[in-house]
C-alpha cells in the first residue's frame, strides 16, 4: 500500500481519541468488531448504539450464538477499507483473524484491541473483563463473569472421571491447554484426546474414537442447513454402533468456540450426559 | 498426436523374455497387493486383535473390534485396492490411447467432474440426511461428463477435440467447484471439502465398497477390452481401422470405462493424484513398451501404490491425517524424475 | 477377385475430394496410383479400405458392398499400410509385426500358432529378422518402413494397399520395397500403392491409375497411361524415355512443361 493511502486512513482515524482515554472520559466507544467471538462479547457487554459493526458471521443462527442481537447491525466482511470508513473509536479483532485488516489498521495508527484465544475458564473470565472494560461499561463485565461463575457453580460435576472424546470437524482444538479441555475438566471427565494425540484440526479417526473405550462421544449435532462432512460420519456403521450404545452426546460447535456465558452450556451438558450415563 | 513420445522403457527385454517377465511382474504384484490388504486391515489406529475379532465376526458378534474389522478396516483395505486399480489401470488406458506419457485419469475432466457433483450434492444439504449422497452425486457427476464426452466421442471428433473438451470440463468443473465453496454458508465445511477434494480412505464403511464395486468392474472390463485396439492405435487412427478397430466403439469403451472406474473412485475416496500418471511409466521398463500389455500391471502397480501410501497415512500418525494424493505425489514424483533422468536419452 | 469403386464421390468437410471415381482392380496385379498433390489418392485409397465412406456410390469386394461386411472380416480381407502416423511408443519389431495379427484373433487371446508363422513369414519376406527385439525408436527410416511393411503382410490379406511406402526410403530401399510389392502381388495379392516417384512406378507396377483434381484421368498399362500429353496436363512435366542396359524400359521426369492444369484448385 502506497504511503498515500496511509496517510488517508491516518487523517480518518486521527479524530478517534484512544479508545482506553476515551472510555475514561465517558464518551460512549463506537466500536467495529472483526471476530465472531469478539462479536459475541461485544454484542453482549456494549449499548447497542455503541457497535458501528460486526462481522456477517455473527448474523448466522447456525454458527452464532447472537444471531439475534445481530440482527439490523451493520456488518463488514474484515476489510480495511469498510471499517475505516465507519471511523470507529475502537476495533477489536482476533489475535489470529483477518491479520492484514489489523496490520494496516495498526500501521495508521487506529486503535486496535486484539484477544487472544482464552485457554481455561481464568481466561475466559479476564478477556470478558479486558472487553467489557474497553467498552466503557467494566461493570458489565463483571455481571457476566459473575452470571458465568454462577451458572458453573450450579452444575452438578460428573460424580465419576468418564472419559470424553470429542470428535470436532471443526478447526478448534480440544487439545490439552486449550479451552474446550479445561470445559471438559470442568465437568469432572477425563479428554480422551489428549491421549490419542490427534486433534489440532479435531479430526479423530473413527476408529481410534471407537476403540478408545470413551464413556462418551462428543459430536456436533450438526446445525440443520449447515453441511458437514463431519455429519456424514453421523451414518457410519460404527458410529451407530456407538450411538445405539448410548455413547454420544451432541453439543453444537458454536457453544465451544468462544469464551462467553454459552462456555457453562457445555459444561453442563457434558455434566448432564456424564451422570446420566453413569446412572445406568 | 504425432508428438514424439519419450520413452521411459529400456529395450533390454527380450521377447519370450518379455512375455515371461509380464506373468512374473502381474503374480508378483498381485501378491503384493494381496499383502499390503492384510497389512491395510491389520494396521489401524487402535491396537485391535484381529483374530478375535474375526473370530467374533465369524460367530456374528457384534463387538466393537468385529464392528471397527468389518466396518473400518476391511472396507479400508478392499477401497485402497479398488481405487488403487481403478487409477492405475485408466492411467494406462489414456495414456496408450492418447500415445501421451503425460495423460492421466484426470485429462478428460472425470475426476473434477465427480468432485464437482460430490460438492454439489453436499451443498444442496443431502449428505447430513443420507450416508452415501457423497458418492452418489460424485458418480452422478462422472456420469454427466461421460454423457457430454461420448456424445463428442459418438460424432466421431479427433482425440485432440476430446482432449481439448476434457480439459475444458475440467476447469468448468473446477472453476464450479471453487464458486460452491465460496458460496458455501459453512466456512469450515469448505475447508473440509478442501481437504476431502485431496483424497482420502479414512472412515469409510462397507457401503461405499458395495456402492464402488459394480461399476469399476464394468469399468476394468471395458477399459480391458480395449488392449488390443490401444496396440493397434500405436500406428495410427487409420491403421488401427484397417486393423478392424472400431474408433468410435474404443472412444466409447475408453470414456465410458474411466467414469466409471475413476468417477466412482473420486466419488467414494476424493481425487488422489499422480497414481494414473506414475505408474504406467513405472512398468514401462517391466513390461514393454506395448500399451495393451501395460493394463494389468499398472491396474495392480496402481493398487500397491494407493494401499502402501494408505498404510503410510496410518504410520506417519500425523496430525491431522495426511492426505493420500499428498502421499502418492511424495512417493511417486521421485520415482518418476529418477526414471526420467536414466532414460532422458532414450528416445532419439 | 475384385475390389472396385462404382461411381464414388466424397466429400470431406464440405469440399469435394473425389468425384466420378469408377475402378475396378483384380488379384494379383500391382497397381500404382499416381497424381500430383492434393489428386486425392490417400483419399482413394482410404474409401477402398473403407475408413471414409463415400457420399454417393460404393466400394465393392468381390461383388459384396464393403460398408455390409464385419470390421474385422473386412480387415482380413484388405491390409493397409499408411504413411506417417508413426509409432506411438516403443514397442519391438515383433511386437508391431504381430500387429498384423489383430483381425484374426479373439478377445483376449494370445497368439496362435498360425499368427506366429505369419508373423515369421512376413518378417522373413522383409528381411527384418535380425531387428525383431529391437525398439521403434533405433530404427532408421528404412528399418522402421520394412517393419511397418512385415505388419501389413502378417495380416495375410488377399489386398494390400499402401499409401507411399517408398517415399522415405533411400534408392537401394526404395527399390527392394518396389520388388518387394510387386512379389507380393505375384503371390496372387491385389496390390495397390500410391507413389510418386513416377520412374519407379512405370517401372514396377502391372497397372498406373492417373488422379488429378479428384478425378480418374488414366488407367492402363503404364506406358499406356503415363503419355507425354498426360504427363505435360497432370504433373507439368516432360519426360526422358530409354532404355536400361537390361532392356527395360524407363521414364525420367526431365523437366517442366508450362503450368499445371485445373489440377490443383480443387483440391489444396
Amino acid at each position: 500500500m502506497p504511503g498515500r493511502g496511509a496517510l488517508l486512513l491516518s487523517a480518518c482515524l486521527a479524530a478517534a481519541p484512544a479508545a482506553h482515554a476515551a472510555g475514561a472520559a465517558g464518551a460512549p466507544v463506537r466500536v467495529v468488531s472483526m471476530n465472531l467471538c469478539a462479536d459475541e462479547l461485544v454484542l453482549r457487554l456494549a449499548d447497542r448504539d455503541q457497535v458501528l459493526a460486526v462481522t456477517d458471521l455473527a448474523r448466522d443462527p447456525r454458527g452464532s450464538t447472537v444471531a439475534a442481537e445481530a440482527d439490523g447491525l451493520p456488518v463488514t466482511r474484515g476489510l480495511t477499507e469498510e471499517v475505516v470508513a465507519l471511523r470507529p473509536d475502537l476495533v477489536i479483532a482476533g489475535a489470529f483473524t483477518t491479520r492484514a485488516t489489523v496490520g494496516m489498521l495498526k500501521r495508521v495508527g487506529a486503535p486496535v484491541l486484539e484477544l487472544g484465544v482464552p485457554a481455561d475458564l481464568d481466561g475466559v473470565r479476564a478477556q470478558v473483563r479486558q472487553v467489557a472494560a474497553a467498552l466503557g461499561h467494566p461493570e458489565r463485565g463483571e455481571a457476566m463473569v459473575a452470571a458465568l461463575d454462577a451458572r458453573l457453580a450450579a452444575i452438578t460435576p460428573s460424580r465419576r472421571p468418564l472419559r470424553v472424546l470429542v470428535m470436532r470437524p471443526n478447526a478448534f482444538t480440544v487439545a490439552p491447554g486449550g479451552l474446550g479441555d479445561a470445559l471438559i475438566r470442568a465437568a469432572g471427565l477425563v479428554n480422551v484426546a489428549a491421549e490419542i494425540g490427534r486433534d489440532r484440526f479435531g479430526q479423530v479417526p473413527l476408529e481410534a474414537a471407537a476403540l478408545a473405550d470413551a464413556d462418551l462421544i462428543v459430536v456436533d449435532a450438526g446445525a440443520p442447513g449447515l453441511p458437514s462432512l463431519a455429519d456424514t460420519l453421523l451414518h457410519h456403521p460404527v458410529f451407530r454402533a456407538l450411538a445405539r450404545a448410548h455413547r454420544t452426546v451432541a453439543i453444537p460447535n458454536r457453544f465451544w468456540t468462544c469464551p462467553g456465558p454459552q462456555i457453562a452450556e457445555v459444561v453442563a451438558r457434558l455434566a448432564a450426559a456424564a451422570n446420566a450415563r453413569a446412572a445406568r | 498426436m504425432n508428438a514424439p513420445v519419450t520413452t521411459l522403457a529400456p529395450s533390454a527385454a527380450r521377447r519370450l523374455g518379455t512375455m515371461r517377465a509380464r506373468r512374473v511382474v502381474i503374480a508378483l504384484l498381485a501378491l503384493i497387493v494381496l499383502a499390503l490388504m492384510l497389512a491395510s486391515v491389520a494396521i489401524g489406529y487402535a491396537p485391535v486383535d484381529v483374530p478375535a475379532a474375526a473370530a467374533d465376526l465369524v460367530a456374528g458378534r457384534t463387538t466393537l473390534p468385529a464392528l471397527v474389522l468389518w466396518e473400518l478396516r476391511v472396507p479400508r483395505a478392499l477401497l485402497g485396492g479398488l481405487v488403487g486399480f481403478s487409477l492405475g489401470l485408466t492411467g494406462a488406458a489414456m495414456q496408450g490411447y492418447l500415445r501421451n506419457p503425460l495423460a492421466d485419469p484426470g485429462i478428460l475432466g472425470i475426476s473434477s467432474a465427480a468432485a464437482l457433483g460430490a460438492v454439489i450434492v453436499f451443498y444442496g444439504g443431502l449428505a447430513a440426511s443420507l450416508s452415501l449422497a457423497l458418492p452418489l452425486g460424485g458418480i452422478a457427476g462422472a456420469g454427466v461428463a461421460a454423457l457430454l464426452l461420448n456424445a463428442l466421442a459418438a460424432r466421431g471428433s479427433s482425440t485432440l477435440g476430446l482432449i481439448l473438451a476434457g480439459i475444458g470440463l475440467s476447469s468448468l468443473a473446477g472453476a464450479l467447484t471453487a464458486l460452491a465453496l465460496n458460496l458455501s454458508p459453512n466456512p469450515y465445511a469448505a475447508l473440509e471439502i478442501v481437504f476431502w477434494l485431496m483424497g482420502s480412505l479414512s472412515d469409510r464403511s462397507l457401503d461405499h465398497v458395495l456402492l464402488c464395486l459394480p461399476l469399476m468392474l464394468v469399468g476394468w472390463g471395458l477399459m480391458l477390452s480395449i488392449a488390443p485396439a490401444l496396440d493397434a492405435l500405436t500406428l495410427g487412427e487409420d491403421t488401427a481401422a484397417s486393423l478392424g478397430v472400431g474408433l468410435v466403439s474404443v472412444r466409447v469403451r475408453l470414456v465410458t470405462g474411466a467414469a466409471l472406474a475413476v468417477g466412482s473412485g473420486v466419488a467414494v475416496s476424493g481425487a488422489i493424484g499422480f497414481v494414473g500418471l506414475v505408474v504406467p511409466h513405472l512398468m514401462r521398463p517391466l513390461v514393454g513398451a506395448r500399451p495393451g500389455a501395460n493394463l494389468l500391471p499398472s491396474g495392480l502397480a496402481g493398487a500397491v501404490l494407493v494401499l502402501a501410501a494408505d498404510l503410510g497415512v496410518r504410520l506417519l500418525a500425523t496430525r491431522p491425517e495426511l492426505k493420500l494424493g499428498v502421499v502418492t505425489a511424495l512417493v511417486g514424483a521421485p520415482f518418476l524424475i529418477a526414471l526420467l533422468l536414466r532414460n532422458r536419452g532414450g528416445r532419439a | 477377385m475384385s475390389l472396385a469403386a462404382h461411381d464414388v464421390r466424397v466429400v470431406l468437410e464440405g469440399r469435394t475430394i473425389l468425384s466420378d471415381i469408377g475402378l475396378t482392380l483384380e488379384r494379383g496385379h500391382f497397381v500404382g496410383l499416381v497424381g500430383p498433390n492434393g489428386a486425392g489418392k490417400t483419399t482413394l485409397l482410404r474409401i477402398l479400405a473403407a475408413l471414409v465412406a463415400p457420399r454417393q456410390g460404393r466400394v465393392t469386394l468381390d461383388g459384396h458392398a464393403l460398408s455390409g461386411m464385419s470390421r474385422d472380416a473386412r480387415a482380413r480381407r484388405i491390409a493397409a499400410l499408411f504413411q506417417g502416423a508413426g509409432i506411438g511408443w516403443p514397442m519391438t519389431v515383433r511386437e508391431i509385426v504381430a500387429l498384423g495379427r489383430l483381425p484374426h484373433r479373439r478377445a483376449f487371446a494370445g497368439l496362435s500358432g498360425a499368427d506366429e508363422a505369419a508373423i515369421a513369414r512376413a518378417m522373413a519376406r522383409t528381411d527384418i529378422g535380425h531387428l525383431a527385439d529391437r525398439t521403434e525408436p533405433t530404427l532408421s527410416s528404412g528399418e522402421r518402413m520394412r517393419a511397418l511393411l512385415a505388419r501389413a503382410l502378417a495380416v495375410g490379406a488377399e489386398w494390400l494397399l499402401a499409401d507411399e511406402p517408398v517415399t522415405a526410403l533411400d534408392p537401394a530401399h526404395q527399390l527392394d520395397a518396389m520388388a518387394l510389392l510387386r512379389a507380393v502381388s505375384r503371390d496372387g495379392a491385389g496390390v495397390v500403392a500410391v507413389l510418386h516417384d513416377l520412374a519407379l512406378a512405370a517401372r514396377f507396377c502391372d497397372r498406373i491409375v492417373v488422379l488429378a483434381g479428384g478425378r480418374l484421368v488414366a488407367d492402363g498399362r503404364p506406358e499406356d497411361a503415363l503419355t507425354d500429353a498426360l504427363l505435360a496436363r497432370v504433373f507439368g512435366v516432360t519426360v526422358e524415355r530409354a532404355c536400361a542396359a537390361d532392356g527395360t524400359r524407363y521414364i525420367l521426369p526431365w523437366g517442366r512443361s508450362g503450368s499445371l492444369e485445373d489440377s490443383d484448385d480443387a483440391i489444396t
